[in-house]
């Protein structure tokens, strides 16, 4: 196949993470516990109206703004799932693992190209989503603007006549305070499926 | 027969499938008493994929999967590789529900039979009672054990006491599969972390028959998903020239000679690099002609069920769940010998590309599920599909084994998988069954 579309960004020079950043973020989320100072009560509801903005973004397919929301330093993990045993040693999330998603900002921007380039059929017409997002706690990190956050989620979408899935999980956040605003550093996705019960996962998390 | 307006109540599967013309009949996708059919003639008597030797490497490290809709346990034990049901004779309760791990033994949850790594019974509570019991005896009671055999890593098994050895089963597909399991020495592994996995509503036949032969869908379904990591540099080329199909025993595998066409879609530059830089030690071990199929623009299914990409290397078996679902189970093998960062970028590479979160894969799933959907309509079902390309027809190449055609744009394998799948749904038996001779291997690059 070929494609002659000219003005396309390359993505080689997008933001991507070493091995051993990616790791070292990684470790950084697995080590989330929650356990930390919750932050001052002021700074709660500017965190849950990010997350809020940040679904509806989502839902209406804003893909660049949404975009925007990401740290360059992004790393974006959705680790498989496997049933095992109690009494199993080995750890139950290892970056080295297979993982659903394991990604840089620069895999996101490809996602996003493969939505914008209005060749992805299986999106046209389009999946309706709605994302809901509550129990966002936020807690205090040893950097000054940085904050670990938990927080729940359903994923439902729709699309064509019965095609529906929902997808509920939790979500570990790195955030960071950008101005005004904040930015999503490091995020873990943990979906309790082991075998996936939907076709696909053409969708942001 | 149908195509005269007078079908029998009961037709033979070669009425379903006309692999001459290039026609399937609808029903084979829909159809529960087909399905059914399939699970005892074609599941029943196939060798199976079970797991690479890699996943139970250490005595006690056990993994379960699926042969057919039976659950089974493939568990290391101090003399090889055993394949059991997971099903206790007592009661029927499912033994094992770990996906992975070390076990000494398993228990049956229900009353506490407890089985050795072999699948024998060893033991269960008060014992005494079947010892006071006339005529009970201990080895009439284990976990049905299935035959088991392995070719370069991949393990197999089968329940059927009457199909022949697994070399003879793969036969001169062998000869083919080198060239993604011996390109480098000191054998494969799959990635570790255990198998993607993820549930589609399509019959298992669609993916099966797309991997074993239909690179035509790449030109048009993966536009959208090749376009962002492909469109800055120049694309996928897919040509019938210096390309194939080649099919052995209904295993069949179609490619061209580029060597990384598959692996380029990855859009990793150290990835390729590397790749290059193993061309020439590849092509001493296997000769040129299978060395350029080692990342290609390629794609496999070995009969009936289990497929795999070269480039991305994703393995994967499509384990059937009725007529109309379909749980795909994925993995990625490596070389061992391959650098640890280059195996992470292969981890990285298989997951964007072909698994639920894939850019390619995502566009499959959707063709498959409606491709199945649409057969409940009584008329949709009853006009049979198209199975009828072949610009290259036969090609008379007795220096290389299998059934070849020219060009990998073709239906060629795909018709031969149909034909293959029908003359096990017609055979009574093993013996009605055929197998292709195999031959000393090939005589290019010898």
């Amino acid at each position: 196949m070929s494609t002659s579309l000219d003005a396309k960004p390359n993505y080689l020079n997008y933001p991507r993470l070493s091995r051993e950043q990616a790791r070292a973020a990684a470790a950084q989320l697995i080590a989330m516990t929650g356990d930390g100072s919750p932050v001052h009560d002021a700074l709660l509801p500017r965190i849950q109206r990010f997350y809020l903005r940040e679904a509806r973004l989502l839902d209406e397919e804003r893909h660049e703004e949404w975009y925007a929301m990401l740290a360059d330093d992004l790393f974006y993990w959705m680790p498989l799932r496997e049933n095992r045993f109690r009494r199993d040693k080995r750890p139950e999330f290892d970056p080295d693992n297979m993982a659903l998603f394991d990604e840089s900002k620069a895999d996101i921007a490809v996602r996003i190209g493969r939505l914008a380039s209005r060749l992805a059929w299986t999106e046209d017409p389009p999946t309706r989503h709605v994302y809901l997002v509550t129990g966002i706690e936020a807690f205090e990190t040893a950097v000054v603007g940085e904050y670990e956050i938990h927080y729940a989620f359903v994923q439902y979408r729709n699309r064509s006549e019965h095609d529906a899935a929902m997808l509920c999980g939790r979500r570990r956040d790195l955030l960071r305070a950008t101005g005004d605003s904040f930015q999503v550093a490091r995020r873990m996705i943990l979906l309790p499926q082991s075998v996936l019960l939907t076709k696909n996962l053409s969708a942001f998390f | 027969m149908e195509k005269n307006g007078d079908r029998a109540v009961t037709p033979t599967a070669a009425d379903w499938v006309d692999w001459e013309v290039g026609t399937v009949d609808r029903r084979i996708f829909w159809d529960q008493a087909i399905y059914e059919r399939e699970l005892e003639r074609v599941f029943a008597r196939s060798w199976l994929f079970v797991a690479h030797e890699s996943q139970v490497q250490a005595p006690g490290s056990f993994v379960t999967t699926y042969m057919g809709e039976d659950s089974v346990i493939v568990a290391r034990d101090d003399d090889g590789i055993n394949v059991f049901l997971n099903s206790c004779p007592h009661r029927g309760n499912r033994v094992c529900f770990a996906d992975s791990g070390q076990a000494r033994q398993f228990t049956c949850n229900y009353h506490g039979w407890t089985f050795g790594l072999d699948g024998t019974l060893r033991r269960m509570p008060k014992v005494g009672l079947y010892k006071s019991t006339p005529g009970f005896r201990m080895q009439d009671w284990g976990l049905k054990r299935a035959r088991v055999a392995d070719y370069k890593g991949l393990v197999f098994a089968t329940f059927a006491e009457e199909a022949p050895e697994l070399e003879d089963w793969l036969g001169d597909f062998r000869w083919y599969l080198d060239a993604v399991l011996d390109a480098e020495a000191g054998g494969t592994e799959f990635l570790p972390g255990g198998a993607t996995r993820s549930v589609m509503g399509c019959n298992w036949k669609f993916p099966a028959d797309n991997f074993v032969g239909d690179i035509y869908h790449a030109l048009w379904t993966h536009l959208g998903g090749a376009e962002p990591t492909l469109g800055r540099h120049g694309g996928m080329q897919v040509e019938n020239a210096g390309s194939y199909q080649v099919s052995v025993n209904g295993h069949g595998w179609e490619f061209n000679d580029s060597f990384l066409g598959n692996a380029a879609t990855m859009g990793d530059r150290d990835l390729l690099r590397y790749m290059r830089s193993r061309q020439e030690a590849i092509t001493a071990r296997l000769g040129k002609f299978r060395a350029d199929m080692w990342g290609s623009v390629a794609s496999a299914t070995i009969f009936p069920n289990f497929s795999f990409l070269p480039g991305y290397f994703t393995f994967r078996t499509f384990q059937p769940k009725g007529p109309l679902k379909t749980e795909i189970h994925a993995w990625t093998l490596v070389p061992k010998d391959m650098p640890d960062d280059i195996k992470d970028r292969f981890r990285r590479g298989s997951m964007r590309t072909f698994s639920p979160s894939g850019l390619l894969e995502m566009d499959d799933g959707e063709n498959w599920e409606h491709s199945t959907s649409a057969n409940a309509g009584w008329i949709t079902r009853h006009q049979r599909l198209c199975y009828a390309m072949a610009p290259g027809g036969d090609l008379e190449r007795n220096d290389l084994p299998g059934i070849v055609s020219a060009g990998q744009l073709s239906d060629a394998n795909q018709r031969l998988f149909y034909k293959r799948w029908a003359e096990m749904m017609d055979a009574e038996s093993w013996v009605d069954i055929p197998v292709a001779q195999p031959t000393a291997g090939a005589k290019v690059d010898a």
